[in-house]
């Protein structure tokens, strides 16, 4: 090898230039002075804590992950991952009860799902909210995703046969989400991946992706997740089915997250995941037919989420949208909507979180769209709660514009 | 992906590249490693020596106001330099006198503004210079964050409050026929500038600071926005990471987000920079371009590549990717005849095209002229 | 006493100086140091930064080795926040003789220094960056020791104890009555300015320009000019000392210093011409890397930050009729014995690690020609910063929340991070980012620590020695000189200085990140600036 060919860092923190490009796209710092900026938290910080772990700063935690500092970075600094991974490396305060319940996305989706209606009931009324509020700084004033009654996997189970019947076959790594709270986002990517003549298989059994665990230091648990479906992925990689999704964090994390935050290696399987919305792009673009209502009218504004600006996919999301005849599609800018998975609900964040989202929200409302479109769960809820929008996956807005001889 | 034309690199060449091209109706992609060198933009462009009108044209159409006006701007600390073709946030004089009195005004606990400097500067041209520091209680939650006293956290500020900062400033001003304000304004709206302008009594002159650049984020932001108004596809925060080159034409390219989903075209364009923007790499054996492996011009020897002196003229700022009288890159010393290589990536290999931000422009349409070309077929 | 007499003259700003001076201070002299430059400017500066064991010593120098651990131990305790005690490995690699361990665990053990035998899959552990195939590792109390810091610091306390330094001061000639040295003639090098001074002493600490200085009084000290190149490299790779476990050799010991690592040295004799002007070859850099590389892979493909030499001040032996002194390292010449020239003494040779007791050698020298009985304190009495113990304690003690830039204060300033506490929240604003620096500590270090250039500065606090190597603190700091000192022009001169300073380490390793950053500088000084 010849020395110096190249360098190396980790998360490449040597390759900042300093040139603050990552602070002037950062959504926090514009409404909290107490966070120090990604530049100071991540690639300046690093040398500091790598001297001595005492000068890890706790302020680290009002990072959101959105991970926009990277996506801004020239150099190819891996700003968030460098601010997680000290997070989860010397921040050693014990992680709140409040912090363990809003990770443990799986678990509570097992346990709330099959008592939907009490609930949803209970998490919609005002006392459970001041008392979540109290008990847990859960903010009172967040309104919390409804859980399905039927899981998505129940109802996959029920219609595994038919889905035998297509030669060509995915997997579909669904997420907490839809399993427990929206199935109707899977049967829509179900609906369509049929009506282009793919059947859908189900993981031998998937766990929580963990973002949310990362994202609140849960080392350990993430871990255990990590492994569990690097294992489950690849056993269908091996049968040589693609995994396709339908989240983006879960997507960011399932590639890029597991090696770089966890050091779980998943070089065997990254590269066959894949959002749906680019394996249905790549399918039409190569020619594949669907048979779109003539009537579907719609005036659509695609949110790209933090995390699909980071795979840098949003392209497939925004081009998919723009191929359905019907659909009058707006472009809202690229911004964060201040959510971030389990952050906007953490009490201390409220305020923040609806500061760092309003002037997408404020783009909302002038597009005044039938619909805003967007890949994220929690965007969605964020959105909704905060302009009474109703928020849509593009897949299930694809589904919605397709006929297929089911319906 | 399909496209007419991907261009590789999103700054002000990527950036005039597409633009132009989009116009003519050639659908192009653009990958941009992050933000880019408009961040740093000192609001003059080097080596314009004349305005032709499909420039300014180019700029107003993206709602970008530039002027022409061959003679000096005042630069950050007190000297005075050259400059022709600016935005409209740039004062330009005939020579370096531009009035008696002047009223520097900055910002208490602001570093990236240098005041005293322009003032000695201006004081050498038979300037009287009077100091003031504004303490605007809404800067109060930035100066909370010691490290965030910058200039884009300002101006986003600014951008709510500029009118209290006219109204102080017409407190402070006495006989000056001068206002000297650091460039924190404007950042998303440029006629917050005007109308500062037109609510103080004298002239406002707005210098730079330290970067990132005010008026640099907003030409970003508003050529950026055009391009994609006009329908192009701007694919933020991706890099190449290779290409599929063979019979001496680039067929697709490979990038970091997209994987396995090639982005192909007719012609590409090669604009990612020079050193700092990553478009040419260096080790201690060689210059080189990394996408494609094209021919760079260079000194054989590490020695060569540096002047001793920091002031003086550094060779390896001249080096750049070789190309033919077209723009087309050269491999191994033979044309690739659909890759061109525009902007700061072509060093000082090609000095009739200028420098900086003139060498990006002019590049920019040339290349997109030669892929307008209608071909003999 | 009028204001320019003293009872003792030291000239030379460096470590022996300014330890000569807070020696002679805390035994009641009325002292002078003259430095022609600013602090630790010449082999102060630029080594290592090794807290050394002795270890390295042990087996060919043991006297040498047994002080080294002895100003070790002191140094830990009298200069707690100027040192990191990180301990050290001496690392056997398969080509190395690993018999050579046992010989040199032995002479430690016979110098008094701990020197432990791990297990190499210990050293792995305690030492990740070490290369994994090592036959053989030896755990010694080796550290790091800022020495910018801790002349700073001695300096501080020459001055609480009534001493008085004169910066950017040229000695222009000796003031002399016959075969006695009554001062010195001197000029001012910014100011212009000549001042005579008087005493019955002067001690000649000027390094390797102590050669000059001898010359200026009519005495030849024959010196011995080598140079040591070395690089810094970006950030921390190591947390220990990291020595090859062989006879001291090139490029072969990697120190772990503030958010850098260091690896040094080369040694090549240079001519007395070159001194002020040392520069480091394409060929010393890749031997250092090359070598580096052996102990510590990962160098080869870590980001350099700088490349600089100095000049070890050693006396050649053929030219010392005395001839005492050399195996020790440390020369005291008392020339009234040694050449009949009375008041003059020369303390040379020794190093950064033994600079105490050579300033203890010095002044017991300066005492006997004053006939003064006070005993040296030097040893137990802690340096100003260095009295409450870790930077973490006093951070919190003086902060209860440090901030960051706060924590890196304490940590540069001990106790006397005090001084910076603030009221006025706008002393908080960062001046340098890569190094947390703020910009009540860069005001600080121009009103109390004499700080009245950029270099002086980057001396002093850090700015400017991190990853952009001063491409944004620098203009921010000049600033708040210019502020200071009221001449903006000598400011524009000392921007244009501090940047060349900066390129002139910068370009010989010139390529990768290091060459991103230096043009992006280009661009910002030449074309957003317009310097």
């Amino acid at each position: 090898m010849k020395l110096q060919e190249y360098t190396l860092s980790t998360h490449n923190f040597e390759e900042c230039m300093k040139r603050t490009v990552c602070t002037a796209y950062c959504p926090v710092l514009q409404v909290n002075p107490l966070y120090p900026g990604p530049k100071q938290a991540g690639p300046d910080g690093e040398r500091l804590r790598l001297k001595d772990p005492f000068f890890f700063n706790y302020a680290l935690k009002y990072c959101l992950n959105c991970k926009r500092c990277e996506v801004a970075c020239p150099s190819g600094v891996k700003v968030a991952d460098l601010i997680q991974a000290a997070r989860i490396k010397y921040d050693k305060s014990p992680v709140k009860w409040r912090d363990r319940l809003l990770a443990s996305t799986d678990f509570m989706g097992s346990l709330a799902h099959p008592v939907a209606p009490v609930a949803n009931a209970i998490t919609g009324l005002g006392i459970t909210r001041s008392m979540m509020d109290a008990m847990f700084k859960i903010d009172h004033r967040r309104v919390f995703p409804k859980y399905s009654q039927r899981s998505f996997e129940g109802w996959m189970g029920h219609h595994e046969k038919e889905q035998t019947v297509f030669q060509e076959q995915v997997a579909y790594f669904h997420g907490c989400y839809v399993n427990y709270n929206y199935p109707r986002l899977g049967k829509d990517l179900v609906k369509v991946l049929n009506a282009l003549g793919v059947g859908v298989q189900l993981l031998e059994k998937e766990k929580c992706c963990g973002v949310a665990m990362i994202n609140n230091r849960m080392k350990v648990e993430a871990t255990r997740n990590a492994t569990h479906n690097v294992a489950a992925l690849s056993k269908a990689v091996d049968k040589g089915l693609m995994i396709l999704t339908t989240s983006s964090s879960c997507t960011l994390t399932l590639r890029d997250e597991y090696p770089a935050l966890l050091g779980v290696d998943n070089s065997g399987v990254r590269d066959f995941i894949m959002m749906a919305s680019r394996f249905i792009f790549e399918r039409l673009e190569n020619g594949a037919q669907l048979n779109f209502k003539p009537d579907f009218k719609k005036k659509v504004a695609y949110h790209t989420p933090c995390h699909m600006e980071k795979l840098g996919w949003g392209v497939f999301s925004e081009k998919l949208l723009r191929m359905i005849p019907g659909v009058e599609f707006t472009m809202l800018d690229s911004a964060c909507c201040g959510i971030a998975g389990t952050y906007g609900f953490k009490r201390e964040n409220y305020e923040a979180s609806q500061a760092i989202g309003e002037p997408l929200f404020a783009q909302i409302r002038t597009v005044n769209p039938d619909v805003v479109a967007c890949d994220c769960e929690t965007c969605k809820w964020q959105i909704e709660m905060s302009t009474g929008y109703t928020v849509m996956n593009p897949i299930s807005i694809l589904a919605e514009a397709i006929e297929t001889n089911k319906d | 992906m399909k496209f007419n034309t991907v261009i590789i690199g999103g700054g002000l060449a990527g950036l005039v590249a597409g633009i132009s091209l989009q116009k003519a109706g050639n659908s192009t992609a653009i990958i941009s490693t992050g933000q880019n060198a408009l961040h740093f933009f000192s609001g003059s462009f080097e080596s314009m020596e004349e305005a032709p009108k499909r420039v300014t044209d180019l700029f107003t159409e993206a709602g970008i106001a530039l002027h022409y006006n061959p003679g000096v701007r005042l630069m950050p600390m007190g000297t005075f330099k050259k400059a022709v073709l600016s935005l409209e946030d740039i004062s330009l004089f005939p020579e370096p006198k531009i009035g008696h009195k002047a009223l520097i005004v900055s910002l208490t606990g602001y570093h990236d503004f240098f005041c005293d400097f322009l003032a000695e500067g201006l004081e050498k041209q038979g300037m009287q210079c009077r100091i003031k520091l504004l303490n605007l209680p809404e800067l109060e939650q930035i100066e909370k964050s010691p490290s965030e006293m910058r200039s884009v956290q300002i101006a986003r500020t600014m951008d709510r409050i500029w009118e209290n900062v006219v109204r102080e400033i017409r407190i402070l001003l006495r006989d000056e026929d001068t206002v000297i304000l650091p460039q924190v304004f404007g950042l998303n709206d440029a006629s917050v500038l005007s109308r500062i302008r037109q609510g103080i009594p004298a002239q406002v002159i707005f210098t730079g600071t330290l970067p990132p650049s005010v008026p640099g984020i907003r030409t970003q932001m508003l050529l950026k926005r055009r391009y994609e108004l006009l329908g192009g596809t701007y694919l933020m925060g991706d890099e190449a990471t290779g290409a599929h080159v063979y019979d001496g034409i680039v067929h697709s390219v490979v990038t970091h987000n997209l994987g396995n989903h090639f982005l192909e075209a007719g012609n590409f364009i090669l604009s990612t920079g020079a050193y700092f923007s990553k478009g040419l790499r260096s080790n201690p054996f060689e210059i080189s371009e990394p996408v494609f492996g094209l021919d760079v011009e260079q000194a054989p020897d590490r020695s060569d590549w540096y002047n001793p002196e920091f002031m003086r003229e550094q060779p390896y700022m001249k080096y750049g990717v070789a190309t033919d009288s077209s723009l087309h890159t050269l491999r191994g010393g033979e044309p690739i005849k659909n890759l061109y290589a525009i902007g700061s990536i072509l060093g000082e290999t090609r000095p009739e095209l200028g420098s900086g931000g003139g060498l990006a422009i002019r590049s920019a349409l040339a290349a997109a002229d030669e892929i307008l070309k209608p071909t003999a077929e | 006493m009028s204001n320019n007499e003293f009872d003792v003259i030291i000239i030379g700003g460096g470590i022996t100086g300014a330890g000569t001076q807070r020696d002679c201070a805390m035994r009641g002299l009325k002292t002078l140091l003259i430095e022609r430059s600013d602090i630790a400017t010449g082999a102060t500066g630029r080594n290592h930064g090794l807290l050394h064991s002795g270890a390295r010593y042990a087996v060919n120098d043991p006297e040498s080795a047994e002080e080294c651990i002895k100003e070790n131990m002191i140094l830990r305790r009298i200069a707690s926040h100027c040192v990191d005690p990180t301990d050290g490995l001496f690392i056997s690699l398969p080509e190395d003789d690993l018999s050579y361990q046992q010989t040199f665990v032995d002479a430690c053990r016979k110098a008094g220094i701990s020197a432990e035998v791990i297990d190499p899959e210990l050293a792995k552990r305690l030492e990740p960056s070490v290369n994994p195939e090592l036959t053989g590792a030896v755990r010694v109390p080796d550290g790091s020791v800022d020495p910018f810091r801790l002349c700073a610091a001695n300096m501080l306390d020459a001055k609480l104890h009534g001493g008085q330094v004169r910066l950017h001061t040229t000695v222009t000639g000796f003031i002399c009555e016959g075969d006695t040295i009554r001062g010195v003639h001197t000029r001012n090098l910014v100011t212009g300015e000549e001042s005579d001074f008087y005493a019955p002493v002067t001690v000649n600490a000027g390094g390797i320009w102590g050669h000059d200085i001898a010359a200026l009084a009519g005495v030849n000290v024959g010196m011995f000019p080598a140079k040591g190149a070395l690089l810094v490299f970006a950030h921390r790779v190591n947390n220990m000392v990291i020595n090859r476990c062989r006879k001291p050799s090139n490029a072969d010991i990697l120190v772990p210093g503030d958010t850098v690592c260091i690896i040094g040295t080369t040694s090549t004799r240079i001519p007395f011409e070159e001194c002020d002007s040392v520069a480091v070859t394409p060929d010393e850099v890749n031997l250092l890397i090359t070598e580096g590389a052996k102990m510590t892979p990962s160098l080869s493909a870590t980001r350099i930050l700088r490349a600089y030499a100095g000049v070890r001040p050693l006396v050649s032996s053929d030219d010392d009729p005395s001839g005492r002194n050399i195996s020790r390292g440390i020369v005291c010449l008392d020339h009234e014995e040694r050449d009949g020239l009375k008041g003059f003494i020369t303390i040379t040779g020794g190093k950064l690690m033994t600079y105490r007791l050579m300033a203890e050698i010095a002044t017991d020298a300066v005492c006997r020609k004053l006939n003064i009985d006070k005993t040296c304190e030097t040893a137990t009495t802690a340096l100003p910063g260095s009295e409450e113990g870790s930077y973490e304690a006093v951070a919190q003690k003086i902060w209860e929340k440090p901030s960051m830039a706060q924590k890196a204060a304490a940590a540069r300033m001990g106790s006397r991070a005090n001084r910076i506490k603030t009221r006025d929240r706008l002393d908080e604003a960062l001046i340098c980012e890569c190094e947390e620096v703020s910009s009540g500590e860069v005001k600080n270090a121009i009103e109390r620590l004499d700080a009245s250039t950029l270099t002086d500065l980057r001396r002093r606090t850090r700015i400017g020695m991190g990853t952009c190597q001063g491409e944004f603190c620098a203009c921010r700091a000049a600033g708040l000189l210019a502020k200071a000192h009221g001449c903006i022009e000598k400011e524009r001169a000392d921007l244009a200085d501090f940047l060349q300073e900066r390129w002139k380490g910068n370009f010989p390793i010139g390529w990768g990140d290091t060459l991103r950053e230096a043009e992006y500088t280009q661009w910002v000084y030449k074309h957003v600036l317009g310097i």
